[in-house]
């Protein structure tokens, strides 16, 4: 073929005997990148297996805290998923976007746009943390049971009337606080369960083994009914608190005896306490 | 106007190599210097839009970082109702179908049109079953129980006075990713239909395909952030 098809090759960039490119031929797509059918199966196995292994990652923090009983820090959970999914969002955009074997343009846009996004994220947290440098009232708020402010309360300043929604009144009230009430039609709130007499069964919704917070709401003490909170309650001196099982490490071979000892002392409280090793009564 | 066409017209039927739309009878437009330039144009556009995708999906992951650092507990909580097999599986077909997208690209390269038409029918069917999955497991189960954003929270069982703002980002990121998930699927319907109808799309006309596979995988790579960050929390 006398067409010279390199555009390289010549100053215009373009080739004079085939202005518009009609004449498809096989050099046509020579700036294009044919993937290879294997190297895309590859990543595609390697991406599964960084998706296990994010899932891994979580079930293993997961076991980690049990069978140590240790409390790990919170960034380990987004330092460990972030990193794996950079990694996996690194293979989809080299190997699957083929920014690898673009020109370079491409790679640079899309790491213009993620300093930007790095940008937007740290000037925002930077502001969020230091809020109460200046004005300590200006802290973000960490309340307890929400900031009491409902659907239809009158906003505090009259410059920003909120609309109310149409959708939900809450007479003031959190939003939480008014659904656990009332419900919705597929479930019952707790009013529903104190007409039906079923309010035990409302609160353990709520506790479960590992609750040890009770609800103001829980007026009846359902919390410590349900045998809850028994475990999280402290002796005081006006009330002793059982404790079950053995105290671990106090004895080696000798099982503790239950003689009519036991009796004779039990109003002596301190005694019961100091003298004798606790034998789980 | 003389065509010089060197590649095997034999398989194709004469009512598509007539078409103006068939590939070999689409040429780029003039007052580019060549179809290399138009197609590399066409994709640096497509690469500015996507940036501007992904700066949507930072507002949302923004506002999440705020309430997760602001609220931990709720946060915490908000991810055990969220079932992490479906996510998984989500992610597992998102993954596949991205795989599928970039392998529709090189057969329409390659001028393989039935497997090229195969792939792109796979990509949409992982996209339905992707959006399919979760508005039955996971968004029918939840609405109806009153796990719903904002002001139609009205789940009765709630652990944390915060939990409304988890709901709501939960549900803003991933619905704005589903009906991402969605145009992608519209994407590849067009293409299918061209590439079934006209053969619109081979070696030196393949844009299409291009772009639309690229929009596809940033919304699989939004899905690759999304699922850690919403599902695996501890």
């Amino acid at each position: 073929m006398s067409q010279d098809t390199s555009t390289a090759a010549n100053d215009l960039g373009w080739d004079p005997t085939d202005p518009h490119g009609i004449n498809p031929h096989d050099e046509a797509h020579e700036g294009h990148f044919v993937a290879d059918w294997r190297m895309q199966v590859s990543i595609l196995v390697i991406l599964l297996f960084f998706t296990a292994l994010t899932v891994g990652f979580y079930n293993l923090e997961q076991w980690v805290e049990t069978a140590f009983e240790i409390t790990l820090p919170r960034w380990i959970n987004i330092a460990g998923a972030m990193s794996i999914a950079t990694i996996k969002a690194l293979l989809v955009a080299a190997f699957f976007m083929q920014l690898k074997y673009d020109k370079a343009l491409n790679t640079f846009v899309m790491l213009f746009c993620l300093f930007c996004v790095a940008l937007f994220l740290t000037f925002s947290m930077i502001d969020l943390k230091s809020r109460d440098w200046v004005y300590a009232e200006k802290a973000p708020a960490l309340i307890e049971g929400g900031t009491g402010v409902g659907l239809n309360a009158a906003s505090a300043d009259n410059d920003f009337a909120i609309a109310v929604s149409p959708k939900v009144n809450t007479a003031g009230q959190n939003i939480v606080e008014f659904a656990r009430l009332n419900g919705n039609k597929n479930e019952h709130g707790l009013l529903y369960y104190q007409e039906q007499g079923k309010e035990a069964e409302f609160w353990e919704h709520f506790y479960t083994p590992h609750s040890t917070h009770r609800d103001p709401l829980d007026e009846k003490d359902y919390f410590s009914k349900l045998g809850i909170g028994h475990h999280n309650e402290v002796s005081t001196a006006n009330a002793s608190h059982p404790r079950h099982g053995l105290t671990p490490g106090l004895f080696s071979d000798v099982e503790p005896s239950h003689t009519t000892d036991h009796a004779s002392e039990s109003n002596d409280a301190s005694h019961g306490e100091a003298d004798k090793a606790d034998d789980g009564h | 106007m003389t065509m010089i066409d060197t590649s095997d017209t034999s398989a194709v039927p004469a009512r598509i190599l007539q078409s103006p739309k068939h590939w070999r009878n689409r040429q780029y437009a003039s007052h580019w210097r060549s179809g290399d330039e138009e197609f590399d144009a066409s994709k640096l556009g497509m690469w500015l839009f996507l940036s501007t995708e992904v700066l949507l999906f930072a507002g949302i992951f923004c506002g999440y970082a705020v309430f997760r650092m602001l609220y931990p507990e709720a946060w915490a909580n908000g991810s055990h109702y969220l079932d992490w097999r479906m996510g998984a599986a989500n992610t597992a077909i998102l993954l596949f179908s991205s795989w599928t997208a970039a392998n529709s690209v090189r057969l329409a390269q390659l001028d393989k049109q039935f497997w090229f038409k195969v792939n792109i029918l796979i990509t949409i069917i992982c996209a339905l079953l992707f959006v399919g999955i979760k508005f039955t497991f996971e968004y029918g189960i939840k609405l109806p129980q009153g796990k719903a954003p904002g002001t139609f929270f009205s789940y009765p069982f709630a652990h944390d006075p915060h939990e409304p703002l988890w709901w709501s980002l939960y549900y803003i990121g991933t619905g704005i990713h589903a009906f991402h998930v969605i145009v992608g699927a519209i994407l590849f319907a067009v293409v299918l239909w061209r590439a079934h109808r006209w053969q619109a799309f081979g070696p030196t006309q393949y844009t299409l395909v291009e772009n639309s596979a690229l929009y596809w995988h940033i919304v699989d790579l939004i899905w690759i952030f999304l699922f850690p960050l919403l599902y695996l929390i501890h």
